[in-house]
């Protein structure tokens, strides 16, 4: 805590309460205690004083005990060199400022002059507050700005508020510099002003920067619900402000006492302060989400930093691309004659990679197009395009990082005329005829995946920044890092195994028409459906916390050859509705998992074969079990526990926990040559790790044979290890 | 011998309206109905639609009874209340779908506000489901009748913080609505009570199917949101419910069909007021507290099952 600030900020509350003592007094004696005393239009009094007081102003005698409190809580102004003051002290102290300057303000509606004259507005009607606080609550109004004083030019301020309003961030003015506010400048500048336009002056004197904190009270007790009672709402109501209303204080030029006292007293509702000059900063965090007090930025850069700083979420309601976006784009193809150049493919070097880094590593919003444009590319051309994602955030993790990433292609595949496939360096895109008429450009690129990501992302993603390559020396640096990344991210995932991590995610989203289904995802355990591993169960549930991917604490091992867990019983018994006891997640024969109906695949034993068979959904003949996938998936689904039949994910089939339980992998006696094929690498490196490098060809499928008898002849002839193996029926 | 349940959980109790006319709904103790097992202090009340335009696309059995109010909202809302005995008017803001009038939440407020001032019973306002049209219209709709404590919807998923906001905003309900969808409408009814809002100001709309036009997926949808209640003691599906069943029955085939043209079907008129009966008479045994119908004939049988069930 600077004590430069608090000497101040106590300075400044002391000298704001003797001036509203003073006006207080005044009115007393010219109107006598029952005059009526409101700001116009609100059923929440002199609301600042409401909502931490719980003291309901109705007429000028209503006041003194507000004074009285003020009084109490203004510290003594420290001595030159004679203590360190407490941050308390020096919250007390914008508390008792704020309570001063409403006083101050009320006493202008009571005797003059009137504080709505000319460009100022004065205080706020509750409607306002109302219709102003669904756009907070909704989130596009990320937030609100008070500045208080002027910026050192009429341009600065135009460019100011012109950067505030682009982010939908409503800006509150009060308060000069060297007789000068921001709204005489924007007024000098024809700058219209007002509440549709996000422009609020407030008023000239620096107590009506209170107003905005009256807007924030009133914005806790109508949409947090919170009526005034004593401290414990007070608190409620200062905490609904800190978590809630995303609102700062820009401090512009000078900042003296009083203004350090309203700022301390925006402090306390969580607002940090940023300030232009080079005052003393307050940077660990306490009782703001994250700094208190920025010193010395400069005006270009103020309105990044106050974002940064308090947290705040722009939401882009439009993505600045020249043609239509939207999820009916997705499916597009573009052919060769409709396109108008290609990246990637094989033709030309690409790669797409998303990284984490530093927050201060960002330049928030930047796009750059490292390389030539689109209008020096020649029509039906490859040309190399590589595109880096920088993203940071509070709660970015490394692993959400592929996660992420993943997320590129259909974002990119929702432009209209935009067709992309593949990942990573194997990625392929095409931009049509079309869409190069309309002025689609390689920036644009840029514009979509910041849109979308920050968008989709919020609880994630704070900044991104994005480089376009389309120079092929200039990103080889880059794509050897990325694919550094990408080697270093498989051995990541390849070295996530269950007992390595104490926590799995359930995943009920199929529960609408399987309603006693659950899906426990651990590492080596995807969903059935294929869509979500663990990594991407981790980042759902921190992206949407209430959503249908929660954490499972494994808890006490119950078994572990056939992977149960009592914390995983628990919550399949509280999930399931009470229909499943107990689950083995490495196993098919005994208590198994339960299967909604959208598998890739289906596990089912052939007794006679003393092994399985799995056949992929795509696959429409007959299996050797005697039903085709259709009919399997018919006794299989529906959330009921089938031994003997598992519903899985295609990775899993290749998981070192695959059936564990009945032995594994080598249990696998038939599966569709398309599967086969689709799965060959993977089913290779599982064979080889097994130390049977030959095993995929022991490995029946429709082409040997679609009955048992067939199947057993063939393991016979090609001597199969499921033969030797204990029998599967126990 | 008898046997009886015993559950632990219970629906919550809302009000909508304020004064001597507002209505409560909720409290149930039991599974729909199971009168042996629990209590019901509130019967399931039934609200007429009013429409903010004219509507062109109705039966003429559906028009007839209110042919003289068609094209006055106002004189419509009235009609209901004070000559087919409404327990709340369902104000539906259908010129605003952008297909079919695209008007303004600025251009439906003085509607709002005149039906809302000139009724005394409770006010329900309904968007048409397009989330970023609602996303505009409602929060004008919920100032325009602000201190009337209202029931705002529907909050959908793409739209929740906007219209909930709106309807926490300005002092009313809202109604979470979720494609039939027991994970969706309780991770609504999570959502919106973040926001803010408290649940004994949720109404969950869970979708309503017409017979013959998915009421049994409707019904079993609603029934595992009760289960869920009274078995599970889940607090976030312990809402009351809302179905609006006149505008998905009178626009089905066996409904609109004249007897002209299907003479074997009969009557139009019985036809399609029976169909509107029947679908409201399942769906209080699937749980139902508020009804939103249209035939007048339909709320008469309907009032006279839950007479027979309730006494």
């Amino acid at each position: 805590m600077s004590k430069l600030i608090a000497t101040s900020a106590i300075r400044g509350a002391h000298s704001l309460y003797n001036r509203a003592e003073a006006a207080y007094n005044a009115a007393l004696a010219a109107k006598g205690a029952d005059e009526p005393v409101s700001f116009p239009d609100t059923a929440y009094y002199l609301p600042v004083a409401y909502a931490l007081l719980a003291i309901k102003v109705k007429t000028l005698g209503d006041i003194k005990p507000v004074l009285a409190k003020a009084k109490s809580m203004l510290p003594e102004i420290p001595a030159e060199g004679a203590w360190l003051p407490y941050l308390g002290n020096t919250l007390d102290s914008g508390i008792a400022a704020l309570l001063s300057e409403e006083i101050i303000e009320a006493m202008k509606y009571v005797m003059g002059p009137n504080p709505v004259e000319g460009i100022w507005l004065g205080a706020t009607d509750d409607v306002i507050v109302r219709t102003q606080g669904i756009k907070l609550v909704d989130g596009s109004m990320p937030g609100f700005a008070a500045v208080v004083g002027a910026a050192p030019t009429t341009e600065e301020a135009v460019k100011l508020a012109t950067e505030l309003r682009e982010r939908n961030i409503l800006l509150f003015m009060a308060g000069e510099t060297d007789g000068k506010t921001m709204a005489d400048q924007l007024n000098e500048a024809g700058v219209e002003m007002g509440w549709d336009v996000y422009l609020v002056p407030f008023g000239r004197d620096i107590s009506a920067a209170v107003y905005a904190l009256g807007v924030a009270a009133r914005a806790a007790m109508t949409f947090g619900g919170i009526t005034p009672a004593g401290m414990k709402e007070a608190r409620e109501i200062l905490m609904y402000n800190k978590n809630r209303v995303f609102a700062f204080v820009i401090a512009l030029g000078d900042v003296d006492d009083e203004k350090y006292a309203t700022a301390a007293g925006a402090i306390n509702f969580g607002f940090p302060v940023i300030a232009n000059t080079d005052i003393p900063q307050i940077l660990p965090t306490g009782i703001t989400t994250y700094e208190h007090v920025v010193s010395n930025v400069p005006l270009d850069k103020i309105v990044d930093t106050a974002v940064e700083v308090r947290g705040i979420k722009i939401k882009i309601t439009k993505i600045p691309i020249p043609v239509s976006f939207g999820s009916a784009f997705e499916g597009e193809r573009i052919r060769k004659e409709a396109m108008f150049v290609e990246f990637g493919g094989q033709k030309s070097p690409a790669f797409e990679y998303l990284r984490m880094r530093d927050m201060d590593d960002i330049d928030n919003g930047k796009i750059e197009v490292i390389g030539p444009e689109i209008d020096q590319m020649e029509e039906g051309k490859a040309y190399p395009l590589g595109i880096l994602i920088e993203v940071a955030g509070r709660k970015m993790q490394s692993d959400f990082e592929p996660v992420l990433e993943r997320q590129l292609h259909h974002l990119v595949n929702g432009a209209e005329g935009i067709w992309h496939m593949g990942q990573r360096d194997m990625n392929w895109m095409r931009i049509s005829k079309s869409a190069h008429d309309k002025g689609f450009k390689i920036e644009h690129f840029g514009e979509i995946l910041k849109a979308k990501l920050m968008d989709d992302f919020p609880a994630i993603v704070d900044k991104i920044q994005i480089k376009l390559y389309t120079d092929a020396d200039k990103m080889k640096d880059v794509l050897e890092e990325a694919r550094a990344a990408f080697i270093a991210r498989d051995e990541r995932v390849a070295g996530l195994i269950d007992e390595s991590v104490d926590t799995f995610y359930s995943c009920t989203l199929c529960q609408s028409f399987a309603p006693n289904h659950v899906c426990v995802i651990s590492p080596e355990r995807l969903g059935l459906c294929g869509a979500y591993n663990w990594l991407d169960a981790k980042a759902a549930h921190e992206i949407n916390p209430t959503g249908a991917n929660q954490p499972i604490i494994k808890g006490e091992t119950i078994d572990e050859r056939r992977g149960q867990w009592s914390g995983v019983n628990e919550l399949v018994r509280a999930k399931s509705n009470n229909s499943v006891q107990k689950v083995n997640a490495y196993s098919i024969m005994e208590d198994p998992e339960t299967s909604c109906g959208c598998f890739e695949c289906v596990v089912a034993i052939l007794p006679i074969a003393n092994g399985v068979m799995v056949v992929n959904r795509e696959h429409t003949g007959e299996t050797p079990v005697g039903m085709k996938f259709s009919s399997l998936a018919g006794s299989v689904g529906g959330g009921a526990q089938t031994p003997g039949f598992l519903g899985v994910g295609r990775q899993y089939i290749t998981s070192g926990k695959f059936i564990a339980a009945e032995g594994g992998f080598k249990r696998i006696v038939w599966m569709p040559k398309e599967l086969k094929e689709a799965l060959a690498g993977q089913l290779k490196k599982r064979s080889e790790a097994l130390g049977l490098p030959d095993f995929v060809d022991m490995i029946a499928d429709e082409t040997i044979g679609t009955t048992e008898e067939e199947v057993m002849e063939y393991m016979a002839k090609v001597g199969h290890p499921a033969l030797e193996m204990d029998s599967l029926l126990g | 011998m008898e046997v009886k349940e015993t559950y632990n959980g219970k629906i919550r109790e809302a009000t909508i309206g304020l004064g001597d006319t507002a209505v409560t709904v909720g409290g149930e103790t039991s599974l729909p109905l199971y009168m042996f097992e629990g209590t019901a202090p509130n019967k399931p009340v039934i609200a007429l639609e009013v429409y903010d335009t004219k509507p062109e696309d109705w039966p003429e059995a559906a028009v007839a009874p209110y042919a003289d109010v068609l094209d006055d909202p106002v004189k419509w809302a009235l009609k209901c209340q004070d000559e087919y005995k409404a327990d709340m008017i369902c104000l539906n803001l259908a010129s605003t779908n952008p297909s079919t009038g695209d008007r303004t939440g600025a251009d439906i407020a003085p509607i709002v506000k005149a039906v809302s001032d000139a009724i005394k019973i409770p006010l329900i306002v309904y968007g048409t489901a397009n989330a970023d049209k609602d996303a505009e219209v409602m929060p004008k709709a919920a100032e325009a009748c602000q201190g009337k404590r209202a029931l705002i919807g529907p909050v959908e998923e793409e739209n929740y913080k906007t219209v909930a906001a709106a309807a926490l905003g300005f002092d009313h309900l809202a109604a979470p609505h979720s494609p039939i969808d027991v994970n969706i409408a309780k991770q609504l009814n999570i959502l919106i009570t973040q926001l803010g809002l408290a649940p004994e100001r949720v109404i969950i709309d869970p979708t309503t199917g017409a017979l013959g036009y998915g009421l049994e997926y409707c019904y079993s949808v609603m029934e595992r949101l009760r289960l869920a209640a009274m078995t599970q003691n889940d607090s976030m599906t312990q809402m009351p419910m809302i179905n609006q069943i006149g505008r998905e029955v009178w626009k089905a085939k066996e409904v609109k069909t004249p007897e002209a043209d299907e003479p074997a079907w009969g009557d139009a008129e019985t036809r399609g007021v029976l169909w509107e009966a029947l679908t409201a008479t399942a769906l209080i045994m699937a749980g139902s507290n508020i009804l939103v119908m249209r035939h007048p004939k339909a709320v008469e049988l309907t009032r006279q099952f839950v007479a027979a069930l309730t006494g």
